[in-house]
C-alpha cells in the first residue's frame, strides 16, 4: 500500500516539462521523462484507500492502487500487467489522459492551490496543482515506457482462433482498443480505415508536441503482429468502398468507432472570408513531424485567432507558435472558470476550474467572455474580428488574418443507413453497445460524441467483451 | 483464516491447505510464514472467543450461519443456529462453476481484483462507497434536501442487492392508513432518539470528536465520549452556548479516564461489554496516535500503545455487571446506565439479566459499521447483523415481562430514515450512526484509523493532518436533521403520530418478492412478529427502575461533610460499616465532584473511620480529599476506578493473627484506578490494580493475575505475587518483595522486563510507600523491612514495562519541551 505516511512525507511532483524556448523551437514531445526514483517515490505516496475514489474517476476503471503499490515496490513488470489489464494502451492516457483519477484521488480534497510547478521549467507560469494527488497519469506512462524499454511488451496472439470474424470500422482509440482485445479473444479482427495511415485523432489531431507518432507507430506493430488487420485507406459505405451491408454480410459483427468529426460552425457574417480554417484541418498537416506543415495552413508571421478554449484550441494554439505567428489569441466564449471548485462542484466530481495547457503556458493572450459578431474583410480575405466583450458589453475589433475555429464537434458525419440515432445524431446503443441493426455495434465519439480519450479505451475494452460474449452464445 | 478457523471448530484435527501452499510456492513466497500467519490468525480467532487452547477450540463449534438452509445445517453443520433459512449446497456450486469459467475464460487478464476489503469497481458491493459518500457529504455540506434524498435512494437500492436482511423486506405503508405529516410529531422528538457511535479521543481528533459532541447536543440527541476519557474542559459550556461534552461517557474494560468527574459529567453511562464490528476484542490505539493531550484523557504515557483487555475485569457474570451499575448509578445518580452488547445468537437471554440489572437501556451492536481500524479478521464472519439481535432481544424482553424495564438502542450501519423505521419496528427505540455521522465530516474512508495517517484530519493526532480537517457541527446537524424528516415522511405514511407508536410492531414489515437464486428460501418468520399470545404484553420502554439508593451509608456522609465539600473545615467521621453497605464513598465522591470538579478536596478535608465488614466496591471511583480508613475488611473492587484519595484497610483492632498472612481485600482491587492511594495490611484477591494507571498502592501479598494491563501509577508488594502477574503491562512500575525469588517464574514476561531496584530514586520511592503504609496501618511486615531496609532492598525485583522504560529514558534524553508533541488548544 506504498509508504505509510509516504504523502506527508513527500509531496507531489509532476514530470518537468522542457524549456518553453526549446519547446517552440521543436515539435517534440514537452514533458520529459521522469527519475524512476522519483516515479517510485510518487508511486508511495498513495494510500490505497478503503474506496479508492481515483478507480471510481477513472473510465476505465484502472486499479490504480494496486499498480501504484506494485511500482513502489519496485515490481514493475507485474505493474504493467496489471495496468494493461484494463487499459489496452497506458501510453496514450500516460500522456493524453486529463486524468479525472487524479482529481478524484483522496489527497486532492483540499481545495486547489494555483502555484509554480515544483520544477519551475515552464517558467515560473502558475499551473493548476492538485496539492497532493497522486501523479497517476505520471505513473501510467512511466510503467508503459518501462514495459516498451524492457521488452515486456510483447505480440500476445492468440493460441485459438474461434473462426469468428469482425470488422472495426475506424481505427482511433475506440477501433483499435476493441479489435486488439477481440482478436486477443480468438476472432479475426478486421480495422477498416479511411484515411492513409491508421490512429485517427492520434495521428491526425494531436500535435507531435503532446504525442510523438513513432509511440502509436510502436503500438501499431504489437496489434499487427499479434494478428489485427488494418486496412487503410477503405472508406466504408463511400462508392468506392465496401458499403455497410457488404461489410455485415461479410462478418458475424461489426463494430463503428468512426468519431464524431463534423465540426460545429461559427455561423457570423463574414465566415466565408479567406484565411478561415477548422481545427481538425488545420492539425492534419502540421502534427505529423516527418512531413513539413503545408503552406496553405502555415501560419508564420500571421495574427492568429483561435477560436475555443478547449484543448483542441489549445493544441492550434501551440502548434501556431510552433509555425511562428506574429500573435495568438485565443477566444472563449464561456467567462473564465473559479481558481478553485465552487460548492456545487464538490470534490469527488471533475473539477470546473481555471486550468493552463502547455501550449497556453508557452504563448499567446486567452479571452474569456467574449462573443464573436463578425469578421472584416479586405478583397475577400480575413483581416479582422469583430465581437462582444459579455461582461462589459465593450465592442472590439481584433486584427487577424488567420482564423482557426475549434469549436467543438456535434457528431458523426455518415452513419450506416438504417442504424437508429440518439437525440443527438449519435449512433444509439444499448448498455452493450448493440444498435438497432443486429450484429451491428457503436462505440466511442460515434456513440457517445466527442469526448475523452480514456472513455474510448473504456468503450473498445468493453465493447469488445460484449461482442466476444455474443459471438459465443 | 475462516476457512480454517471454521474447520477446526467443527473438529478437524489437522488441515492441509494443500492447493493453497501451492499457490505460495508458485509465487516464490514462504510456505512458513503463511502457515505462520494462520497458526497467528486462529489464535486471534481463539482469542477473541475467550478460549486459550486449541483443544477447548476443536469442535467447540461456536458459530451461527446467517443464510443457511436448515436441512444443509442439520446434515453437515449439526447444532449450528440458522434463524432465517437460506441456500443449500446447489447455490454455492453454481457460483463455483461461475469463479471458474470467469478464471479460465479466453482471453481473460488475470483475477479480477475481487474489492473484499477495499472497494473495487466490480468487486464486492460496499455500502459505503464513491457514489454514497459524495452524494451524503454534498448534500449535508450545501444542507441539499433533493441530494440527500438521492443519498438515501442509493442506499436503499444496494440494500435492494441484498447486501443486509432489513433491505430484503418493505415497510408495510398502505395507503389508507397514511396521515397528514403536520400531524406527526416534530423533527426535535426524532432527533432526541439518535446517537453517535462510541468512538474515542484518540482513534479520532480532538475537532472531529468535539464537531460530534456540539452538534448531538444542539440537536438533543447523544454523543458517545467512546472508551478514551474525555477532557475536563469540554464539561464546561463554550461562550456561544455549545457544549463539547459528550452525553454518554463510555466505560469500557480500559476504564481510560473513567474519573468520577468524567463520571458525573454524563446523562447517559455506558458499560461496553462488546463491539458489533469486533466482538471480543477490545480497543488498540496504537502509540503513534497517543501524543500529551491524549494521554494526559487516558492517564497514559505518549507513545505507548494502548491495548483495552477483551473483557471487564470486575465483571464476570451478571451479578458482577449489576455491581457494576450499581456503582455508577451511585456516583452520578441523574444519569442513566445502559449497557452496549452484541449482536450473537442468546443475545436475548443477555438482554433479560441486563434488565434486571437496574440498567435503563441495552443497545444492541449490530456487525456492520465499525472502525478503520478493526483488524482484517473482525471485518468479515464476525458478529451478526442487528437485525437478528434486536429481534431477539425484543422477543426475550417481552416475553419475560421485562421489556418495559428498558430502552432498547440499536446501532450498526444505519444510515437512513429507512434504517431507523425497521429499526423502530424490530422493538429499536433509539437509534445509533456512528459512521455516517463522521462521513458527513468529512470522512472518505480511507480505512486507515489505526496508522495516524487520516488525510482528512479525523483519525489522527498528526498536527498537520488534523488541520486539514473540515468537519462541521452544522454538517452533522443536517445529517441528522434530514434523517428525522424522512423518519417523519414515513411516519406519515404508517398513520403513526410518534416513532414510539411503531417500537415493536414488526407485523408491518413484509418480504419483498426476492427474484435472486440465494435468497429463495429465505424465511423470516422467526425475526419478524411478536408471538399472538405475547400481543398484549408491553413492547416498549415505559418506567425505569434504577437502584434504590436510600439505604446507602453515604447519605450520612453527604450530610456531615456538607460543609466541608463547601470549603469548610476538615472533618473526621467515624462509622460502623457492615457488608450490605455497597459502595461507600461513592455517592460522596460523585457530589464532590459535581462540585468541586476534577480537583476534589485537599487531602485530609474528610477522613471517614469505617469499622467492620465492609460491602463490595468501598472506595470505588474515589476522589481527592477523601480518606477512608477500615479496620476489618472488605470485599471486592476496593478502590475500583478511584481517581484520588486515599484507603486504609487494617484489620480489626484487637486481631490477632498475622496481617501478612491473611486475605484483608477481595478481588479486582484498584481496577481502572486513575489515581489516589491504597494501604492494604494484608493480602489482596486476584487481579489487583488491573488497568491501573495512576494509583499508588502498597499491598502484602497478591492473587493471579496482579497488574495485569496497567499503564501507570505504582504498585508496592510485599508478600507473593500470583500466577500471570504484570499480564500486558504497558505502563507504570511494580516492586516486588522476593526472597524466595519465585517473581520471574510468576510473571508474564512478554512486555515486561525484571531488574532490581535502581537509582536514589527507585529506593526513596519504594522506602517512602513502605514508610508511609507502616504510617498508615501499623504493618508489622512493613516495619520489619524498614528495620532492616539495607539488607531488604536488594530483595525487591522491580517490574517494569519495556516499552514504558523507552518512552521514560527518551523523556530524560530530551528537554521536557521537546518531548510534548506540538498539539494546538
Amino acid at each position: 500500500m506504498g509508504k505509510v505516511g509516504g504523502f506527508i512525507a513527500w509531496e507531489r511532483i509532476v514530470p518537468g516539462k522542457r524549456p518553453v524556448g526549446e519547446r517552440l523551437a521543436d515539435w517534440r514531445e514537452v514533458t520529459v521523462d521522469e527519475d524512476p526514483a522519483e516515479t517510485t517515490r510518487q508511486a508511495g505516496r498513495c494510500m490505497d484507500c478503503g474506496i479508492p475514489f481515483c478507480h471510481q474517476g477513472c473510465p476505465l476503471g484502472n486499479p490504480i492502487p494496486e499498480f501504484a503499490d506494485l511500482v513502489w515496490q519496485g515490481r514493475w513488470s507485474e505493474a504493467y500487467r496489471r495496468l494493461a489489464a484494463s487499459n489496452e494502451m497506458p501510453e496514450m492516457t500516460g500522456r493524453l489522459c486529463p486524468a479525472p483519477c487524479e482529481s478524484a484521488c483522496v489527497l486532492a480534497i483540499a481545495p486547489a492551490e494555483l502555484r509554480a510547478l515544483p520544477t519551475g521549467e515552464a517558467g515560473g507560469v502558475p499551473s493548476l496543482v492538485l496539492p497532493g494527488a497522486v501523479t497517476i497519469e505520471a505513473l501510467e506512462k512511466a510503467i508503459a515506457e518501462r514495459a516498451f524499454a524492457e521488452g515486456w511488451v510483447v505480440p500476445r496472439p492468440p493460441r485459438v482462433r474461434t473462426g469468428k470474424r469482425v470488422a472495426v470500422v475506424g481505427s482511433g482509440l475506440a477501433g483499435l482498443a476493441a479489435a486488439a482485445r477481440l482478436n486477443r479473444a480468438g476472432h479475426v479482427a478486421v480495422v477498416y480505415e479511411a484515411a492513409a495511415r491508421p490512429g485517427g485523432l492520434l495521428r491526425y489531431g494531436i500535435p507531435d508536441f503532446k504525442l510523438e507518432k513513432h509511440v502509436l507507430d510502436r503500438r501499431l506493430a504489437v496489434l499487427e503482429a499479434e494478428g489485427v488487420e488494418i486496412r487503410c485507406g477503405v472508406t466504408v459505405g463511400a462508392p468506392d468502398g465496401p458499403s455497410w451491408e457488404q461489410l455485415r454480410a461479410e462478418h458475424d459483427a461489426v463494430i463503428v468507432a468512426t468519431g464524431a468529426p463534423r465540426a460545429r460552425e461559427l455561423d457570423v457574417p463574414g465566415r466565408d472570408l479567406g484565411g478561415a480554417v477548422l481545427a481538425m484541418d488545420y492539425l492534419t498537416e502540421p502534427r505529423r513531424s516527418s512531413v513539413p506543415p503545408a503552406a496553405s495552413h502555415d501560419v508564420r508571421g500571421k495574427h492568429v485567432i483561435v477560436l475555443g478554449g478547449g484543448d483542441i484550441g489549445s493544441d492550434c494554439l501551440g502548434t501556431a507558435l510552433r509555425q511562428g505567428a506574429a500573435s495568438v489569441v485565443q477566444i472563449e466564449l464561456q467567462p473564465a472558470p473559479p481558481p478553485d471548485r465552487s460548492p456545487a462542484n464538490a470534490w469527488p466530481a471533475w473539477p470546473l476550474v481555471f486550468r493552463t495547457s502547455s501550449s497556453q503556458e508557452e504563448g499567446g493572450v486567452r479571452e474569456f467572455a467574449f462573443r464573436t459578431t463578425h469578421l472584416e474583410g479586405q478583397d475577400g480575405r480575413l483581416v479582422a474580428l469583430h465581437g462582444t466583450r459579455l461582461d462589459s458589453g465593450a465592442a472590439v475589433r481584433l486584427p487577424c488574418d488567420a482564423l482557426i475555429l475549434a469549436l467543438g464537434f456535434t457528431g458523426p458525419t455518415a452513419t450506416p443507413p438504417g442504424v437508429a440515432l440518439d437525440e443527438r445524431g449519435n449512433i444509439a446503443t444499448d448498455a452493450s453497445y448493440a444498435t438497432s441493426l443486429p450484429g451491428l455495434y457503436g462505440i466511442g465519439d460515434v456513440h457517445r460524441g466527442a469526448s475523452l480519450i480514456v472513455w474510448a479505451l473504456a468503450e473498445g475494452r468493453d465493447a469488445a467483451i460484449a461482442v466476444d460474449a455474443a459471438l459465443r452464445r | 483464516m475462516h476457512d480454517i478457523a471454521l474447520l477446526v471448530g467443527y473438529g478437524a484435527a489437522a488441515v492441509n491447505p494443500y492447493l493453497a501452499l501451492d499457490t505460495v510456492t508458485s509465487l516464490r513466497a514462504d510456505r512458513a510464514r503463511y502457515v505462520q500467519a494462520l497458526e497467528d490468525g486462529l489464535l486471534k480467532v481463539m482469542s477473541k472467543n475467550g478460549i486459550s487452547t486449541v483443544q477447548s477450540y476443536r469442535g467447540a463449534q461456536i458459530f451461527e450461519a446467517v443464510g443457511l438452509d436448515a436441512e444443509l445445517v442439520a446434515r453437515w453443520f449439526t447444532g449450528t443456529p440458522t434463524r432465517i433459512g437460506g441456500i443449500g449446497l446447489a447455490e454455492p456450486g453454481d457460483e463455483a462453476r461461475v469463479r471458474h469459467a470467469r478464471g479460465f475464460a479466453p482471453g481473460a487478464d488475470g483475477l479480477p481484483v475481487g474489492g473484499l476489503y477495499r472497494w473495487r469497481r466490480d468487486g464486492e458491493l460496499h455500502k459505503w462507497n464513491p457514489a454514497t459518500v459524495a452524494t451524503l457529504q454534498d448534500a449535508v455540506r450545501r444542507a441539499d434536501r433533493t441530494r440527500f434524498d438521492e443519498f438515501e435512494r442509493l442506499c436503499d437500492d444496494e440494500e435492494r442487492a441484498l447486501v443486509t436482511l432489513r433491505g430484503l423486506w418493505t415497510i408495510d405503508e398502505p395507503a389508507a392508513v397514511a396521515i397528514p405529516l403536520e400531524e406527526v410529531e416534530p423533527v426535535a422528538a426524532i432527533v432526541a432518539r439518535f446517537v453517535t457511535g462510541a468512538m474515542s479521543f484518540g482513534s479520532i481528533s480532538a475537532e472531529a470528536h468535539e464537531t460530534l459532541a456540539i452538534a448531538m447536543n444542539r440537536l438533543g440527541g447523544r454523543s458517545n465520549s467512546g472508551e478514551g476519557g474525555e477532557e475536563a474542559h469540554r464539561f464546561e459550556v463554550d461562550a456561544n452556548g455549545d457544549s463539547r461534552r459528550s452525553a454518554i461517557k463510555q466505560i469500557a474494560s480500559g476504564r481510560f479516564g473513567v474519573t468520577a468527574h468524567y463520571l458525573v459529567n454524563a446523562d447517559d453511562l455506558q458499560i461496553k461489554i462488546a463491539q458489533g464490528a469486533k466482538p471480543g476484542e477490545g480497543g488498540q490505539l496504537p502509540g503513534a496516535k497517543i501524543d500529551e493531550r491524549i494521554a494526559k484523557a487516558r492517564s497514559s504515557t505518549p507513545g505507548v500503545t494502548l491495548i483495552s483487555p477483551p473483557p471487564h475485569h470486575d465483571i464476570y457474570s451478571i451479578e458482577d455487571l449489576a455491581q457494576l451499575v450499581y456503582d455508577l448509578t451511585a456516583v452520578n445518580p441523574r444519569a442513566r446506565v445502559s449497557v452496549k452488547l452484541v449482536s450473537e445468537a442468546g443475545v436475548g437471554t443477555i438482554a433479560a439479566g441486563v434488565a434486571k440489572t437496574h440498567a435503563a437501556c441495552v443497545v444492541i451492536a449490530g456487525y456492520e459499521g465499525g472502525t478503520g481500524a478493526a483488524p482484517l479478521s473482525s471485518l468479515k464472519h464476525a458478529g451478526l447483523p442487528w437485525e437478528l439481535g434486536l429481534a431477539e432481544a425484543q422477543h426475550v424482553l417481552v416475553e419475560n415481562r421485562l421489556r418495559d424495564r428498558v430502552r432498547l438502542q440499536v446501532d450498526g450501519g444505519l444510515r437512513t430514515s429507512r434504517d431507523v423505521i425497521v429499526a423502530a419496528l424490530l422493538g429499536g427505540e433509539e437509534f445509533g450512526m456512528a459512521t455516517a455521522s463522521l462521513v458527513a465530516t468529512g470522512c472518505v474512508m480511507l480505512r486507515k484509523c489505526h496508522l495516524n495517517t487520516c488525510s482528512v484530519g479525523i483519525a489522527t493526532q498528526d498536527p498537520a493532518l488534523r488541520a486539514k480537517y473540515t468537519g462541521t457541527a452544522e454538517d452533522v446537524v443536517t445529517y441528522f436533521t434530514f434523517v428525522a424528516e424522512g423518519v417523519r415522511r414515513h411516519l406519515a405514511r404508517l398513520g403513526a403520530r410518534t416513532l414510539g407508536e411503531l417500537v415493536g410492531h414488526a407485523d408491518r414489515l413484509r418480504v419483498r418478492p426476492l427474484a435472486h437464486a440465494k435468497a429463495a428460501r429465505l424465511d423470516f418468520r422467526g425475526v419478524r412478529g411478536v408471538p399472538a399470545h405475547h400481543v398484549a404484553l408491553p413492547r416498549s420502554f415505559a418506567r425505569a427502575q434504577p437502584w434504590d439508593l436510600a439505604d446507602h451509608l453515604d447519605h450520612e456522609l453527604l450530610r456531615r461533610a456538607d460543609a466541608t465539600i463547601s470549603g469548610g473545615a476538615p472533618v473526621a467521621i467515624a462509622l460502623p460499616v457492615q457488608n450490605s453497605h455497597r459502595a461507600v464513598g461513592t455517592l460522596l465522591s460523585g457530589e464532590i465532584a459535581r462540585r468541586t470538579g476534577a480537583r476534589g478536596l485537599p487531602d485530609g478535608a474528610i477522613t471517614v473511620a469505617l469499622a467492620g465488614s465492609a460491602g463490595q466496591s468501598l472506595g470505588a471511583f474515589l476522589v481527592s480529599g477523601v480518606t477512608l480508613a477500615l479496620a476489618g475488611d472488605a470485599n471486592d473492587y476496593v478502590g475500583k476506578g478511584m481517581s484520588g484519595g486515599r484507603i486504609v484497610v487494617t484489620p480489626p483492632a484487637g486481631a490477632r493473627f498475622a496481617p501478612e498472612s491473611n486475605v484483608i481485600i477481595g478481588n479486582v482491587a484498584l481496577y481502572g484506578a486513575t489515581g489516589g492511594e491504597l494501604f492494604a495490611n494484608g493480602l489482596a484477591g486476584e487481579r489487583f490494580a488491573v488497568r491501573n494507571s495512576g494509583a499508588r498502592a502498597v499491598v502484602e501479598g497478591i492473587g493471579d493475575h496482579g497488574c495485569e494491563y496497567m499503564t501507570g501509577g505504582v504498585v508496592v508488594v510485599l508478600g507473593p505475587v500470583g500466577r500471570n502477574f504484570a499480564a500486558g503491562m504497558s505502563g507504570g512500575t511494580a516492586y516486588v518483595f522476593d526472597p524466595a525469588q519465585t517473581v520471574r517464574a510468576l510473571t508474564n514476561m512478554d512486555l515486561v522486563e525484571l531488574g532490581a531496584i535502581g537509582d536514589d530514586s527507585d529506593a526513596w520511592l519504594v522506602r517512602e510507600l513502605i514508610a508511609e503504609h507502616v504510617r498508615r496501618t501499623r504493618s508489622p511486615l512493613g516495619g520489619r523491612l524498614l528495620d532492616h531496609w539495607e539488607a531488604m532492598a536488594s530483595r525487591f525485583v522491580k517490574v517494569l514495562p519495556t516499552d514504558y522504560k523507552r518512552v521514560l529514558a527518551a523523556r530524560r534524553a530530551r528537554p521536557a519541551s521537546a518531548v510534548h508533541l506540538p498539539v494546538a488548544g
